[in-house]
């Protein structure tokens, strides 16, 4: 279980990066955290001609308050973002979604960018990006673009990241005030993938849902939002009845879940509905709450 | 074949410089170049714990880090708890608790507590399980090595005699 | 000459025992946490290479040819072996049943996905990796049996040609009058069920460095071999080599749990160090290979299962139909446990008949391997839920239900219907203390509040047996041959009282050596760190098998105390010619030879008594052969081959447990939580206390594991889908339950200090009651879990069935 030959490369710009991927094409690869990319190296499942190993590129490791968002550079470890105070005061719904991304000797070196960039319907971080609307920088040869994260997955471990880009930073909308927030999961063993997850945000005005956002994982080929529960809440006084409604409604409207050994496609169905209801509930108590 | 890197690392206090594969894994270079053979492998995808070292104070997996990726790093093994013969407390805790059994995954262990305990010297429970939900091991059942991080914590917070144990190490 | 071993630790020559009985530190430990042991992946050799091995993508498909030009001229690669060297240097593996095997290699199909093909040795792992991508087969796919019952269909594919089925063994077993119990029963249930394949997975995979000697013809082994001296065994068997010509060295490992396998890597090793001239050659089975065609997957098992019960409560008659998938060959000794179940088939309980009505069948899967336990806990598992769907029909309490049919303490030792026969025990005070412990009447009560509250809350107790010391005699229906698993050490003692114990086995785990030690530092009366356990080789060490079916600690016990009083006689002899009197009135005690009944008298350390025989042979008396050494081989009293209805007593001990595990599942997502685990048992003697709690918290642990989350999963054709730890799931530190424990201590009274075996411990047990509490769970919804283990996904799917009308 080694990893077939390759040839390495450590850029110390985005530049020289992005002059490398240029170079080298579909046979190239970036790696950052490696937590996702070495196992696949080990098993020979990835065979890339080319190793860009970006972490060298320290000035993209930083979480920065950008007013009504966090900026977040895609070299930031998992863990980084789980302990920072900023984080923790300013956006406590990102510091636990990092939380439930496997153990800390993983987040350790697993980046933020990696994990965005890396797709898997699963994870914690695409489905956030999903829920908040979050806004990816990416950098190719002709320089920067931003990409919404409702156009940035395209399909299981596939976005619309170009071969020869680089992700750069992500900027991460905060909750407005009244907003609660709930991230749930079921996965086998704690620290595991989701079977299914949710995450649920919600804005109180006057006693009534005035927003609310809910991105479900594990369930299809991509993190996606669930507009009809969404609905089902907004300009709603909200109840327990009213969550056990929006889960039906969530449960309804994706596709067809991939399924796995862990879980059937209509196991996986279920259990976003029943996600959403719970995360909802607890999004309602902390708007609440505030 | 891909050319080689040099690669300069510190481990356990001790400056090493080697040439390697681009693809060789950093526990490959620590037990196989370095001969720093304390590091087991169990799983080589991440997940066992085995592997487990300290990178510039932090525990990672050296079984899915690439040597080149740890080039400047400082790190430590196992074979740097230990000084002069005498037993890191946090070692004479899961001697004196019981905290193993055959010891494959035990040096895992072992630098994922050293992490745990240098942030957070009086750990609940809780806190333990999270920090080690990553390592596994198959024969204890874990209950001695809760038992093990209490006592290693309160070894070094002072708390514990060092006779406190049976047949201290 | 057998020297009178030590009944009770009383009988030993010590006032009071500073070691044996007391949770001393494991004199093993300091060299582990500080990562100083030699497992097998620290040692390399001058010269040596590293082997790949290339497994067979197709779980079965005819071989037309390989090729391997390319591999062999890429740089680095020294030597290449196919089945072609198998079949030139090698024979087909032993198998039981008998004639189900294969050579190492394939040769002319492959029978499972992950059977070895081909190996390259290399200058590096890296190396020989790249070259298995140059090798070229030409596989020609047969069709895939995957599923046990389309493989007993009589047009079924064969699995192998020259059988006329894939029928490995079949026998109904019946002892006593099970007709007859069953249509005189004022009830019968019947119930099926399915365990899925779980196994050991040790951290530490498998590993070896073989080198042939192409002057000398001999095969040196180094490896993580759980017991070196049979696998030296088979080597010898499968390289045609004289026994004397094969040294198998056993390297302190992480762990086996019966699980370790291996054999097919010491051969194909053997054969490459043997192309490559002698050099030699080092294989660590990776964790893929380990999954996937290592030794780590056991019990693949579909059951039915009835009980005759009276209406007072007496179950007078058991009926287990077991079909077991064994996979694609019988190597491994993986059908051993299909027999060992018949060494506690009845389990706790006095049921006078009994019927094993058992069927072995080949499938494409990889070959199964024993694993801790080696059989019983499905069994047990399968057993414990026919108890309480009885209990619960006759509206009887589960744990009184258990009581009416406890084997009473007073009839022991005990014959079950199956033949073989318990020691000794107390069933009926251990679950008293369990419910007491466990306060079970408060748990009951808020179990029913739980229920009132819609969670679906669940108590399971059980009981069961762990049968401890082996005998080849349990497996020999399918046939295992001999009787008699003799272990021996040798021990002797330097002229300054410092003791050296050897065995024949290395370092695994389960705390031995300390045991050695602690039993030596009380018959002499030294310090244990005056004790060192010597691992040695299969040609140095004497008769010995080491760890597996629950019987080292006993069998160890027993060498070590007959070594020990070998020694004693001699010193008693040389004390007697020194002191003048008759050997009669020289005791050992406290580490001196004194004479007996005189206080203050004249004495001989052990040390003395020793220099003595090394140094001194003048004062020796007459005939005396010098040195302070002795051997002793221990083996189990009578035991002798099954009778023509395959009844034979066979394990020496029956430790036994209570457990009692308290559960929420959730209906939403079909999660089980474990709330309480509570824990009554029973191995006798216990020798280190602290080792036995460290078996049973490890057992626990594996329990959990099979009862939720472990199973290898195969689809229908043939492919592994759990072949990463990512998909087969270890339970983490989050999973296992603290337990609280209390021992009850019955001796045996057929073994040295009344030791029982008690290294398998709770895996025999923790399924069952975790399975027991579920269903106890499920209890209000009127559904049953039969399936283990019980995933979400699959308790969910029984409670959306149970809400249908
Ligand atoms: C045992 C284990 C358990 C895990 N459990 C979870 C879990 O529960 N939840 C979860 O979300 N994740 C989990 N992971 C994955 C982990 O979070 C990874 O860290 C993450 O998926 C990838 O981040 P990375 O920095 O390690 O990326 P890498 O592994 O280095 O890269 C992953 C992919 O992203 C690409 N990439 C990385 N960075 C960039 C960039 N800046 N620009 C463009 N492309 C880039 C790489 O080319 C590669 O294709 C687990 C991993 C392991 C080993
Ligand atoms: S060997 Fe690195 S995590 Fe298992
Ligand atoms: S002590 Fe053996 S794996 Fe942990």
């Amino acid at each position: 279980m080694k990893p077939a030959q390759f040839d390495y490369a450590d850029p110390r710009s985005v530049e020289d990066a992005v002059a490398l991927l240029q170079q080298h094409g579909a046979d190239a690869k970036i790696l950052a955290g490696g937590q996702s990319l070495v196992p696949l190296l080990n098993m020979r499942l990835a065979r890339p001609a080319v190793i860009i190993d970006v972490g060298k590129l320290r000035d993209l490791d930083y979480i920065r308050d950008d007013g009504d968002a966090l900026v977040i550079g895609a070299l930031t470890t998992q863990r980084s973002v789980e302990r920072s105070e900023l984080v923790a005061r300013e956006h406590p719904l990102l510091a636990a979604t990092t939380r439930y991304i496997a153990h800390p000797q993983i987040r350790n070196r697993g980046t933020f960018g990696g994990s965005i960039a890396h797709a898997d319907p699963a994870a914690e971080c695409p489905a956030l990006a999903v829920a908040l609307d979050m806004q990816i920088t990416v950098v190719g040869p002709g320089g920067a673009r931003v990409i919404a994260a409702a156009d940035f997955f395209v399909t299981y471990l596939t976005t619309s990241l170009e071969q020869d880009e680089i992700l750069t930073d992500v900027r991460v909308p905060k909750l407005t005030p009244g907003t609660g927030w709930s991230i749930q999961e079921v996965a086998r063993r704690h620290g595991d993938f989701a079977m299914a997850g949710a995450i649920c945000t919600l804005t109180l005005e006057r006693g009534r849902c005035a927003a609310a956002r809910i991105a479900l994982f594990g369930v299809g080929a991509v993190p996606v939002r669930a507009p009809e529960a969404e609905q089902t809440i907004i300009g709603q006084e909200p109840n327990a009845a009213l969550f056990e409604e929006a889960g039906a409604r969530a449960s309804a409207e994706i596709s067809e879940p991939l399924a796995d050994i862990h879980g059937s496609s209509e196991f996986r169905r279920h259990l976003a509905g029943v996600m959403t209801q719970r995360a909802l509930t607890e999004a309602f108590s902390r708007a609440e709450a505030r | 074949m891909t050319a080689k890197r040099d690669v300069s690392l510190t481990v356990n206090g001790v400056a090493y410089s080697a040439s390697v594969e681009p693809r060789m894994t950093l526990v490959d270079l620590l037990r196989g170049e370095l001969g720093l053979t304390g590091t087991h492998v169990g799983c080589e995808h991440g997940v066992c714990g085995a592997c487990t070292i300290l990178l510039n104070g932090q525990a990672v997996r050296s079984c899915i880090m690439l040597a080149v990726q740890a080039d400047g790093a400082e790190l430590m093994t196992v074979e740097g708890l230990s000084e002069d013969g005498q037993l890191h407390p946090i070692q004479q805790a899961f001697v004196g608790q019981r905290g193993l059994q055959c010891g494959f995954c035990t040096p895992g262990f072992l630098m994922s507590v050293y992490e745990l305990l240098q942030h957070n010297p009086a750990p609940g429970d809780d806190e333990i399980k999270e920090a080690l939900g990553g390592e596994l091991c198959r024969c204890t059942g874990y209950q001695s090595i809760l038992r093990s991080v209490r006592d290693a914590a309160a070894r070094l917070r002072g708390e514990v005699p060092a006779a406190a144990t049976e047949g201290e190490a | 000459m057998t020297p009178d071993l030590p009944k009770s630790l009383s009988d030993l020559p010590v006032t009071a025992p500073k070691w044996v009985g007391k949770p001393v530190n494991r004199i093993e430990d300091p060299m582990l946490v500080t990562g100083r042991v030699e497992f097998i992946d620290n040692l390399t050799m001058p010269g040596m290479l590293h082997c790949a091995i290339l497994h067979s993508p197709y779980p079965h498909a005819k071989i037309n040819g390989i090729d391997v030009t390319a591999a062999e001229s890429l740089p680095g690669v020294v030597a290449i072996v196919t089945g072609e060297d198998a079949e030139r240097w090698s024979r087909v593996g032993y198998t039981s049943p008998e004639g189900w095997g294969t050579h190492c290699m394939a040769t002319d199909k492959v029978r499972f996905a992950g059977e070895p093909v081909a190996a390259v040795a290399a200058v590096s792992r890296y190396v020989a990796e790249d070259a298995l991508e140059l090798i070229d087969v030409d596989y020609e796919p047969l069709p895939v049996i995957v599923d046990a019952h389309a493989a007993l269909e009589p047009d079924s594919p064969r699995i192998f040609e020259e059988h006329d089925s894939n029928v490995m063994y079949q026998r109904d077993f019946k002892w006593g009058d099970v007709d007859g119990a069953f249509a005189a029963a004022d009830h019968t249930y019947t119930e099926r069920f399915r365990w899925h394949r779980v196994g050991a997975n040790p951290i530490e995979t498998f590993g070896v460095i073989s080198q042939w000697n192409p002057i000398s013809e001999t095969l040196t082994c180094h490896g993580s071999f759980q017991t070196p001296a049979f696998m030296a065994l088979g080597r010898a068997a499968m390289h045609r080599l004289p026994t004397n010509k094969v040294r198998a060295i056993g390297q302190p490992h992480g762990g086996s749990f019966g699980g370790k396998g291996g054999g097919r890597g010491i051969d194909i090793t053997a054969l490459l160090s043997r192309k490559a001239g002698g050099q030699p050659v080092k294989w660590i089975e990776d964790r893929l290979e380990y999954l996937s065609a290592g030794g780590g997957q056991a019990w693949d098992r579909f059951y039915e299962a009835s009980l005759a019960v009276n209406d007072d409560g007496t179950v007078t008659g058991l009926r287990v139909k077991l079909l077991d998938d064994l996979g694609a060959t019988g190597e491994g000794f993986g059908a051993t446990g299909a027999a060992k179940p018949m060494a506690s088939f009845t389990g706790c309980y006095a049921i006078p008949n009994a019927e094993y009505d058992l069927t072995i069948v080949a499938t494409n899967k990889l070959p199964a391997s024993p694993y801790r336990g080696m059989g019983p806990p499905p069994h047990n598992f399968v057993l414990e839920q026919m108890m309480d769907i009885a209990a619960r029909d006759l509206g009887v309490d589960p744990a009184e239900f258990r009581c009416r049919n406890f084997i009473p303490s007073d009839q022991f030792p005990y014959t079950i219907a199956s033949g073989n026969e318990y020691d000794s025990g107390d069933y009926d005070a251990a679950m008293k203390k369990l419910l007491e412990m466990a306060d079970y009447d408060a748990l009951r009560a808020e179990q029913e509040q739980a229920r009132s509250e819609g969670r679906l809350r669940g108590i399971g107790i059980v009981s069961t047996i762990e049968p401890g010391v082996f005998d080849w005699n349990a497996y020999a229906v399918i046939g295992q041959k001999g009787v008699g698993v003799p272990e021996g050490v040798s021990v002797s003692i330097g002229n300054t009282g410092k003791i050296i114990v050897r065995v024949g086995f290395p370092l695994e785990g389960q705390g031995q050596y300390t045991v050695a030690a602690q039993l030596l530092a009380d018959y002499f009366a030294v310090d244990i760190g005056d004790v060192e356990v010597v691992a040695q080789d299969s040609l140095s060490a004497p008769t010995n098998f080491g760890p597996g079916g629950s019987r080292l600690a006993v069998a160890l016990t027993g060498a070590v105390l007959g070594a020990a009083g070998k020694i004693r006689d001699k010193f008693v002899r040389v004390a007697a010619k020194l002191f003048e009197v008759q050997p009669e009135d020289i005791e050992l005690m406290d580490g001196k030879l004194r004479v007996r009944g005189v206080a203050g008298g004249a004495q001989l350390t052990v040390g003395q008594a020793a220099g003595i025989l090394i140094h001194r042979t003048d004062l020796l008396p007459d005939g005396m052969e010098p040195g302070a050494e002795a051997t002793f081989v221990w083996s189990s009293p009578d035991r002798v081959p099954p009778d023509d209805d395959g009844r034979v007593k066979s394990y020496l001990t029956a430790a036994y447990a209570c457990h009692l595990v308290v559960v929420d599942v959730d209906p939403e997502t079909g999660k089980t939580e474990i709330l309480k685990y509570v824990i009554v048992d029973d191995c006798g003697t216990r020798l280190n206390p602290a080792n036995v709690e460290g078996m049973i918290d490890g057992a626990v642990a594996q329990g959990v594991g099979a009862a939720l989350l472990e199973e290898y999963v195969y689809d229908e054709d043939g492919q592994l889908l759990t072949g990463t730890f990512m998909d087969y799931l270890l339970p983490t530190i989050h999973e296992v339950p603290a337990t609280e424990k209390a021992a009850l201590v019955t001796p045996s009274p057929f073994t040295p200090l009344g030791a029982k075996g008690a290294g398998e411990s709770a895996i025999h047990t923790t399924p069952a009651a975790i399975m027991c509490a579920i269903n106890d769970a499920l209890l209000p919804l009127a559904t049953r879990a039969t399936e283990v283990p019980a995933t979400p996904n699959r308790l969910w799917t029984l409670l959306q069935a149970a809400k249908q009308p």
